[in-house]
Parts: structure tokens; C-alpha cells; sequence
């Protein structure tokens, strides 16, 4: 199945933050929140089951000046292969000059899966984006399938941060240098102007990026311990 | 080739033997103990961490824009351990290669630069500047896993010898790589963290 939506959230006069395009498209489909306020709410629902194998996913979210959005999951999502045997992919493209909050629910890549993610923001000089992505190597007792997650983000064109994350190699997933065995992946990017000192524990850290903004890692053995510590931060 | 020698070469002065790429963190944990787990953390390693810098050494040797590739390689190493484990291996790297091989080219380079752009404008050829980068970023925390677990220096050089060093090197040719490992990324924070003797800076 091949998707594509888009969404526009400009500033009214009224200093509300409201939804001006929202075109989505089975599976993809975005539920606007019905609330009237500075931050708009929209929630992405997968309504078939998806990604599947052979997927082609892609989402256009573009926030004006002074415009905020939450954009969050509903639930877990769970790639899964398809009948063809084919990869699937999905691109999100954030354009932010206000201010967006991503949210999915975590994503468990099962057994078999083949999928790709890229996430493409850039942001202008004041835009602030909050990403975070929690990722499942496998359901309970299943290995992982292949999944490569890319995210690259620019600020007025300059690199923040460009990490692709690769699982389903068991090699590299069980490596002390890679995943170190952990199925539970989870990261917070953070891009605004709060400053952050840097801390960490055993198997989490909060790091300040080299050309601005900060990034939360944590690797863990289940969903709980790996949100709770992304949560705190 | 004979420049790509020298580099690799432990006697090398450029200051890489101070670091372990995260192999003493790992030791201190227990999650390198011996051959079986080294050759788990080089493997890792290798795919992760060395096709990264491999891929920037063979772009800076094919000659790419050298400031704009500081920061793309800024932006694929999210942690400040490792962008300045990097950079400090870039300067050792550069002082000896001010006397060793004195050239224009080097003052193009950013005033602190990452190591794999160093090896490329050094070396030249983008091939040998990814297999010299890829092989350094084993044969460090080799070396240092013979130092600090004490283990067999024929069976570590086994180890090394049997990785697919060369094959990282071909793919790390192709396009910019942005491999992360978050494992290492945190094995790089946490050892500036420990207190305590560390025998490594990274």
C-alpha cells in the first residue's frame, strides 16, 4: 500500500494553533483533536494494519511561525511482513518554524519484518522539535527483524544530528559495542534553546550535540524501564 | 600505501595508544572478559563506529569540502566523549604529520579536526584511508584488551586478522555512512564519568 498525508498548523490571530491542511490517506490517517487552544493535538492512527511488507508510507507536517502541535501515536506499532516478501519504508518530513512534539507509541519490529524510517526535520532559527522514538527488538521470545531508522535534522540547513539506527543484524545486537544485547531502544531528541547538563546511569545519558540541542539514549530489557527513563529527563 | 603504513603503525606518535574506543569501560562493566567478547566488541565495533569513520576519511580523501564534513561527522556522533576522543586522536594525528609529510593541504584542515578527515587528506586514496581508518578503529581497543585483560597477544591478533575489515572499508566508500551504536556512545560517556584510575582516555 502506498500512502502519503499532510499536515499545515499555523498560528491564528487569536494566538490559537490550527490545523489549515490535513489531507491523510488509508493507513496514515491524522485525527485532529477537538480542542481549540496554542498547542494543536493530532493524533496519527494506523487504521489497517501497517506498515506491512511493501508499505510506501509518507507524511508532510509543516508548522508556521509561532505554531505548536502535538503529534502523537495511539499504539504500539507493529512491523510486520507482507504477502510480496518486499521491504517497507516510511518517510516523515517536519518543516518547523513554531514548535512540534513527536510522540509515537513504541514500535516493535518483529520477526521477518523489513522496514525503513527516515525522519527528515528542519527547522528554522527559533523552531523547537521534541522526537522521540522507542523501538522493540521482536514481541516476547522473537528475534528482531531488519529495520534501519534514520533521523536527520537541520537547523537553517546545518546538521544537528544524522543517526541511522540499524537492528536485526545479531552480530551487531548482541555486541557490547552495538546494542549490547538490550531489546528495548529508546531516544529523546530534544532541539530548543533549554539547557541541559549532561548526566547518565549504567544504561541511559543525556548528552548536549555538538552544534546545539540535546539527546537522551537509553537501552533496556523492556518497554517500562526504557519510557520511564526517557520520561524523567 | 607506504603513509597508510606509518598511521597504522602502533609506534606511530599521533597519541592513539591512549585510547581504548570504549574497550575499558567495557572491561570495567564485565562485558569483555575475553576472546569470545572481544571479538563481539570488535565485530560491533568495526560495523558501527569504524565504518562511520571510515567513510569520512574516504571522502576527505576523495577530496570533499572538509569544513562541511567536520560537520557531518559533529552531527553523526552524538556523544561529547567520543567527538572529542576523536578530535584529540585528529591533533596527535596531525602534529606528527606536520614534520612527516608537510603539505598545503594540511592547513585546509579545521583547527581541531576529527581523525578520519586527517587520515584522508594524509593518505589520499580513498580506499586505503578507509581501511586505514577501519583497521585503527579495532586494533586500539585491541591492543588495549591485551593490556587490561591480559589476554593471549596470538589469539587478540587472530581475532583482528579473521574481521572484515577490508569489506567495511569497500562499503564505507559508497556514500556517507550514519551508523550509530548507542551502546558505545554510552560504554564513551560513562568512562568519563568513572572515578577511579583509568589507564585510557577513552
Amino acid at each position: 500500500m502506498k500512502a502519503s498525508a499532510r499536515l499545515v498548523v499555523e498560528l491564528d490571530s487569536h494566538g490559537n494553533s490550527v490545523v489549515r491542511v490535513l489531507r491523510s490517506q488509508t493507513p496514515l490517517t491524522l485525527v485532529p483533536a477537538r480542542r481549540v487552544g496554542p498547542t494543536a493535538l493530532v493524533h496519527l492512527v494506523s487504521s489497517v494494519t501497517s506498515p506491512l511488507g511493501g508499505d510506501a508510507l509518507e507524511l508532510t507536517v509543516e508548522v508556521g511561525p509561532g505554531a505548536s502541535l502535538d503529534l502523537r501515536g495511539v499504539a504500539a506499532t507493529l512491523m510486520l511482513p507482507g504477502p510480496t516478501g518486499l521491504p517497507s519504508s516510511s518517510l516523515v518530513r517536519f518543516s518547523v518554524e513554531g514548535s512540534v512534539r513527536y510522540l509515537p507509541e513504541p514500535t516493535v519490529v518483529t520477526s521477518r519484518a523489513h522496514h525503513t524510517a527516515v525522519v527528515e526535520a528542519e527547522l528554522d532559527g527559533h523552531a523547537e522539535l521534541l522526537l522521540r522514538e522507542v523501538l522493540v527488538l521482536g514481541r516476547a521470545g522473537e528475534s528482531a527483524g531488519i529495520l534501519s531508522s534514520t533521523v536527520r535534522a537541520t537547523r537553517c540547513g546545518k546538521p544537528l544530528l544524522h543517526q541511522q539506527l540499524s537492528v536485526g543484524t545479531p552480530s551487531i545486537d548482541s555486541s557490547p559495542a552495538g546494542l549490547a544485547g538490550k531489546r528495548v531502544i529508546g531516544t529523546a531528541l530534544m532541539l530548543d534553546e533549554v539547557p541541559r547538563a549532561s548526566d547518565g546511569g549504567e544504561w541511559w545519558n543525556l548528552v548536549p550535540l555538538a552544534a546545539g540541542g540535546t539527546l537522551a539514549t537509553a537501552l533496556g530489557e523492556d518497554v517500562v524501564t526504557v519510557t520511564r527513563v526517557l520520561d524523567a529527563i | 600505501m607506504l603513509t597508510a603504513l606509518i598511521l597504522a603503525d602502533s609506534r606511530f606518535p599521533g597519541g592513539g595508544h591512549v585510547h581504548s574506543g570504549g574497550l575499558e569501560e567495557a572491561a570495567a562493566r564485565g562485558l569483555v572478559t575475553d576472546e569470545p567478547s572481544l571479538k563481539s566488541f570488535l565485530h560491533g565495533r568495526l560495523l558501527t563506529a569504524g565504518l562511520l569513520a571510515a567513510g569520512f576519511a574516504a571522502a576527505a580523501a576523495r577530496g570533499e569540502d572538509l569544513e562541511l564534513l567536520d560537520l557531518e561527522l559533529d552531527a553523526r556522533t552524538p556523544s561529547p566523549a567520543q567527538r572529542e576522543a576523536s578530535r584529540a586522536q585528529g591533533r596527535g594525528m596531525l602534529r606528527a604529520a606536520r614534520r612527516a609529510w608537510p603539505s598545503p593541504r594540511l592547513s585546509s584542515l579545521p583547527a581541531s579536526p576529527h581523525q578520519p578527515l586527517v587520515i584522508g587528506v594524509l593518505v589520499g586514496d580513498p580506499y586505503e584511508a578507509a581501511l586505514t581508518c577501519a583497521y585503527l578503529a579495532v586494533s586500539g581497543p585491541a591492543s588495549a584488551a591485551v593490556r587490561l585483560l591480559g589476554l593471549d597477544p596470538f589469539g587478540v591478533n587472530a581475532i583482528v586478522a579473521a574481521l572484515p575489515v577490508e569489506e567495511v572499508a569497500a562499503r564505507a566508500g559508497k556514500e556517507l555512512p550514519a551508523l550509530g551504536s548507542p551502546a558505545l556512545d554510552l560504554l564513551a560517556e560513562a568512562h568519563v564519568r568513572r572515578e577511579g584510575v583509568r589507564l585510557f582516555g577513552s
